[in-house]
């Protein structure tokens, strides 16, 4: 899919299939794309090119009744915070068809599964931002989508809530709730996700399992040290070994394929370079994301 | 004190980014006090009331009459009906029956039937009639006070005419010319002058009672008996007011005030309400529906019809209110006041998303709407009668909400008109409604707000 705003390509020829059951996970910098790419897969914009399925329907925006299939959790608390818990969660599940006894029963289920049973009578305005995250989520749930959009739903959650949010998701997800779940957090996406894709400037860069993934990186161990006259002479005797980046302030050390990392300590050894100046770091999901989408600051 | 400065310098800058304020603090008050400038006459040579059309039955042929009409004609308080409008140059001219149907009509408010017998055969003096829809009392007072002005300035000459009439009744003609003639010479002879022109002015009634001119107070009512002043002219001119409509009305101040004050705070509660999308814009609730099986124009519509709801509840309260307090007779005439209701709130409330649809922000809306309603309802007549203004601020008022809505109460609870008699004054609001809804929707489907 290919979405324009003006002069600028949100989306450059995106194309995913997921499937059901899996838990997608879509990582990347603010602006990269991913908002927009949630927002075609939800009916909310149309794309300027490409199509959308969902078990084989299109998905598009003027078919309203296939977005009863999908639930979404958008990134800020779209909730009416006069209202009670209990009443947002009427109206959302009304608009889905739900009545009555059916619709109750929903509710009790929802409130529970979110630990806020007992503040259904009080109005969200009272709730602490976790809880109305959480209830952010089970307005998206009422209906029982086959697919759920999380739009980073834990910005500023704290830790105990963002817990009992990512529980409740896997116990969905384990359930056969597909989940496309949009985050820029690593640790989100490395816990939750089984697909991750890397998107920046609208395009897919990574797709894959996290093995797959981190497996792209052109390396697998890296060392930095602190640029100082202790480790001056050891930078340039590096080059043998593997590739080395300098800053002002701090080397960066890569071995090359098959290089065994003792010899780099041997040499470190050899230069009476103190170990507690080497930070060596494992190949992680934020060195290949930042590797994939540079260190230069977004807007 | 440079901390002081920083601080001072933080507000200026907050108060001239925020143009909802701005609006607020300086074009609000400066388009009222235009509005009231010209209410007051400040800066215009023709201060008062302006373009009151006035319906003039000449029955009379006597040419004192002609007189009586062209000076109600010079005065630029009035524009004077005196044809049956759309029936061509040789238009009939107008019949009492005419006159109170217009009034009936709503088509005019005052009218002044000059009866054949002017000059009154019974008595010394002359008799007229007004009628008048008194549905402002401000308006109303002021009109009559024009209108006694302009007959009493023309009155001496008809009333030296009814005393020759009256002398040439007791003594006959011949008698009354040869008395004219005798009293002229003597006058000449004694005081010097034309005695020719002397005794024209005798037999035409011109007894220089010009020092007699001045207003008397009026009285509405149907009866016929004199109006009850102490001015030297009461017992010689018998005005005869007849109320056309709203005789029936018991609490006549506070029928014709509510509608006003309630129009205005509807037109500010459903902006407020459609100002409320860009709450729901900005806290994800329109994603959230638009993800759901939910349309825009679901969107759209729902809030329309809950502002129109909320103006037929609104309005309906305040009268109620009005009732409660002042006795207004609401029940009277309900189910056409409801009907009334339900079109001015839902032109207002089309006012209102139109108002949020060409409008970034939520503050932007509540500062646009508060010059539009401000606005609107000095123009519109809610505050003050709009013939208390220039005409062109007159015809501007036509294109306002509540002008029409005005007149829609007025209808209802001042002339207690039927449905149908209605139906005009609640088109115009629903065609208003139907232009401004299709305007804001258009606008709202190229506007970011959905986005």
């Amino acid at each position: 899919m290919t979405k324009r705003f003006g002069g600028l390509t949100a989306l450059d020829g995106v194309s995913l299939d997921i499937a059901r059951g899996e838990f997608f996970g879509l990582l990347g910098p603010n602006g990269a794309g991913k908002s927009t790419l949630m927002s075609l897969i939800a009916g909310l914009r149309a794309p300027d090119s490409g199509t959308m399925t969902l078990d084989g329907a299109p998905l598009s925006v003027a078919k309203v009744d296939t977005r009863k299939a999908l639930g979404l959790v958008p990134q800020s608390v779209a909730l009416y915070e006069e209202l009670s818990a209990e009443q947002n969660l009427k109206i959302f599940g009304a608009l889905y068809g739900l009545r009555g006894a059916a619709l109750g029963a929903r509710i009790d289920e929802a409130l529970a599964a979110v630990q806020l049973a007992d503040r259904r009578h009080d109005p969200v305005k009272q709730f602490s931002g976790g809880m109305q995250r959480r209830l952010n989520l089970a307005a998206a749930l009422l209906h029982r989508p086959k697919l759920l959009l999380c739009d980073e739903p834990t910005v500023g959650v704290d830790p105990q809530s963002r817990n009992a949010i990512f529980d409740f998701l896997e116990r969905l997800n384990r359930e056969g709730l597909t989940v496309i779940y949009s985050t820029h957090y690593m640790e989100e996406a490395t816990r939750l996700c089984s697909r991750i894709g890397i998107i920046d400037h609208g395009k897919i860069l990574a797709f894959g399992t996290l093995d797959e993934l981190l497996a792209q990186l052109p390396f697998e161990d890296e060392i930095t040290f602190p640029a100082t006259e202790v480790t001056a002479g050891l930078a340039p005797r590096l080059a043998a070994l593997g590739s080395v980046s300098s800053s002002r302030d701090l080397h960066r050390f890569r071995p090359h394929a098959g290089t065994r990392m003792s010899e780099f300590y041997a040499l470190a050894e050899q230069h009476a370079v103190p170990p507690r100046l080497l930070a060596h770091e494992r190949p992680t999901l934020e060195a290949l994301f930042l590797h994939l989408t540079g260190r230069t600051l977004r807007d | 004190m440079r901390i002081l400065l920083t601080l001072v310098r933080k507000d200026c800058a907050n108060f001239l980014r925020d143009k909802a304020t701005l609006s607020i603090t300086f074009l609000v008050p400066i388009a009222l006090i235009y509005i009231f400038g010209q209410v007051f006459g400040i800066n215009r040579k023709d201060s008062g009331p302006s373009g009151i059309q006035l319906a003039v039955v000449n029955e009379s042929r006597d040419p004192a009459a002609q007189k009586l009409v062209e000076a109600l004609a010079a005065e630029k308080a009035f524009r004077l009906v005196t044809t049956r409008a759309g029936a061509g140059p040789a238009a009939p001219p107008l019949t009492e029956q005419d006159a109170q149907a217009l009034i009936l009509d709503n088509q005019l408010r005052f009218g002044v039937i000059i009866p054949r017998d002017l000059i009154r055969e019974d008595a010394i003096g002359v008799r007229l009639k007004i009628l008048s829809n008194p549905r402002n009392e401000i308006e109303a007072q002021m009109v009559h006070g024009l209108l006694q002005k302009a007959i009493y300035s023309s009155v001496p000459e008809l009333l030296g005419r009814s005393l020759i009439e009256r002398a040439r009744q007791s003594v006959g003609g011949a008698r009354m010319d040869r008395f004219a003639e005798a009293l002229a010479t003597s006058i000449t002879n004694t005081f010097g002058g034309d005695r020719d022109a002397i005794q024209r002015r005798i037999e035409s009634g011109d007894f220089g009672l010009s020092f007699l001119q001045r207003p008397a107070a009026t009285r509405t009512g149907t009866n016929s008996e004199p109006s009850g002043s102490t001015s030297p002219l009461a017992g010689l001119v018998g005005i005869e007011t007849q109320q056309v409509v709203g005789q029936q009305v018991k609490r006549p101040e506070a029928t014709r005030v509510v509608g006003g004050w309630a129009m205005m705070f509807l037109l500010f509660a459903v902006s407020g309400s459609a100002a409320a999308f860009f709450d729901e814009k900005k806290t994800g609730i329109f994603q959230r529906l638009l993800a759901a099986p939910v349309r825009r124009a679901h969107i759209l519509w729902s809030r329309f019809l809950f502002g129109t709801l909320l103006g037929l509840v609104q309005l309906t309260a305040l009268f109620f209110a009005g009732r409660v307090m002042y006795g207004v007779d609401i029940f009277g005439n309900f189910w056409n006041l409801a009907v009334v209701c339900i079109a001015a709130g839902a032109a207002s409330t089309s006012l209102g998303m139109l108002i949020v649809s060409f409008t970034p922000t939520s503050a932007a809306a509540q500062g646009v709407a508060t010059f539009v309603v401000l606005t609107m309802s000095a123009c519109g007549g809610a505050w003050f009668p709009i013939s208390f203004m220039p005409e062109f601020m007159q015809q501007f008022a036509k294109f306002t909400i509540v002008y029409w809505a005005m007149e829609g109460f007025s209808q209802v609870l001042w002339a207690g008109q039927s449905f149908v008699q209605i139906l005009p004054t609640v088109g115009v609001l629903a065609g208003i409604t139907a232009g401004v809804m299709a305007i804001a929707i258009w606008r709202f489907n190229r506007g970011r707000l959905f986005e």
